[in-house]
């Protein structure tokens, strides 16, 4: 299933959203060595995850993390104009329709033909919330080879400004146009495989415990 | 030019280029604002001896092509395997320090630089599941590369190659042959691909030697193929399987 989860705190979600931020801590730390700060030694939360965040959370039957993408409002602070704005060449680009997608998260437990079709899912459910919530814009960053794989689902894409190398790695921004065409160009990539989300509140990001 | 506009304007232009002509002429368009002489955007298979709707567009003189595809060179050419190791785009006179060139890749290299092919530089197109591909672009022998384009080359290559797909369906070959084994074929496969016998298989997956063996025949069986290493390819190249699967204690 897919959850969409925003705002304020529920119970049922938080197995969910612990599992979420344990995979990005996995993924984002422990496999690709991003240096991003880790709570209670099992979770990767950040600065952007407050209450401002949006997740889409693939899951299991038994709510186990598979998949996981957040959205951010370019209103407020987030990755590209805080980080990256070296990234643009022109305006960071904002606005209540602009969103910044950021960790699009692989469960690394995910055998190589689940996590295409897991891939694929959370794609199509990044496009779908995007015409559901009257999004237009989608904007990122991603190493240059990760970008590469976005361009080859094909949707629109265009880049904000020269990839550049950050840590040994070369980045790029870019800049996702969602429209009613969207469905059938991922359909055309082969990639669109929507699924219903199921509108979730949000748990509060772990904090840490205290010892016993 | 700005930098980025060359990469902008291509990207308007590759996004609705209907024919391989088209994004032949964009392409050469990207290599006089850079001032570059050659392009290349190709599949890495055999030219001279595959079928199928894989792309080549390049503007390098005919002769490299003929003796190109006469030599085979579509999978084995020293650019070409390089880009095996590489994620981001390379520079032709790093590959040296990627791969070790055997005397033949030492003349291929020398035969383009006799027939004009200087320094160049080379992004690797490989999206999981797709035939690998790279868009290379080079400057005539003895000029220096213009450094300063790389990242805009590394744009120019990811949506080129974007457009070829499109333009070839070739990752409608793709979809239309999603991954076909069954769960316990797909277990058989790849610890036959870490090295197993069947016997061993039959004694970590807990059934019968026969039944192993039964698995994967019905798997070379499902994908066409007679032996055990090419089933094994064959099921990493439709990501069914993967390295970090094989490799993974």
């Amino acid at each position: 299933m897919v959850l969409l989860v925003d705002s304020t705190v529920d119970s049922v979600t938080d197995t969910v959203f612990r599992g979420m931020f344990a995979a990005r801590k996995s993924v984002f730390i422990d496999l690709l060595k991003w240096d991003l700060p880790v709570l209670d030694g099992r979770y990767e939360v950040d600065q952007f995850d407050d209450a401002h965040a949006r997740y889409l959370i693939l899951t299991n039957a038994d709510h186990a993390h598979l998949a996981s993408a957040r959205l951010l409002p370019t209103t407020r602070p987030h990755i590209l104009d805080t980080l990256f704005p070296a990234l643009c060449e022109r305006a960071v680009p904002r606005g209540p329709r602009v969103w910044e997608i950021s960790r699009f998260c692989l469960g690394r437990q995910l055998r190589a033909a689940e996590r295409r079709q897991v891939r694929n899912q959370l794609v199509s459910a990044i496009a779908a919330h995007a015409l559901q919530a009257e999004i237009e814009i989608y904007t990122g960053v991603a190493e240059i080879a990760w970008l590469e794989q976005i361009l080859s689902f094909g949707w629109q894409c265009r880049p904000l400004g020269e990839p550049l190398p950050n840590q040994g790695a070369i980045l790029g921004a870019l800049e996702i146009t969602i429209t009613p065409n969207t469905p059938a160009d991922l359909t055309a990539g082969g990639v669109w495989f929507p699924i219903v989300p199921t509108n979730c509140r949000r748990a509060a990001p772990p904090t840490a415990e205290a010892p016993r | 030019m700005p930098r980025l506009r060359i990469a902008e304007v291509f990207v308007e232009h590759a996004r609705s280029a209907p024919t391989r002509e088209a994004l032949y002429e964009s392409l050469l368009q990207c290599c006089t604002d850079m001032g570059v002489r050659y392009f290349a955007l190709t599949h890495h298979i055999d030219f001279g001896r595959e079928a199928g709707p894989a792309v080549r567009l390049h503007n390098y003189p005919p002769s490299w092509e003929e003796w190109f595809d006469e030599h085979g060179l579509g999978r084995s050419d020293p650019i070409h395997r390089a880009c095996n190791l590489a994620s981001v785009g390379f520079a032709w006179s790093a590959v040296p320090n990627m791969i070790k060139l055997t005397p033949d890749d030492r003349c291929v290299l020398e035969r383009a630089y006799r027939l004009g092919i200087g320094e160049g530089f080379t992004i690797p197109a490989s999206v999981p599941g797709e035939a690998l591909g790279s868009c290379s672009f080079a400057v005539d022998a003895g000029r220096p590369f213009p450094e300063e384009f790389q990242f805009v080359c590394q744009l120019i290559g990811g949506f080129a190659f974007e457009a070829a797909r499109r333009i070839s369906g070739s990752r409608a070959i793709l979809t239309e042959h999603p991954p076909i084994l069954t769960d316990r074929q797909r277990d058989c496969v790849l610890w036959a691909a870490r090295g197993k016998t069947d016997w061993e298989i039959s004694v970590i997956l807990g059934v019968s030697h026969e039944t192993v063996i039964q698995h994967l025949k019905h798997a070379r069986e499902r994908y066409g193929v007679q032996k055990r290493a090419l089933l094994a390819v064959r099921a990493l190249f439709d990501g069914l399987i993967s390295f970090s699967d094989i490799l993974k204690r």
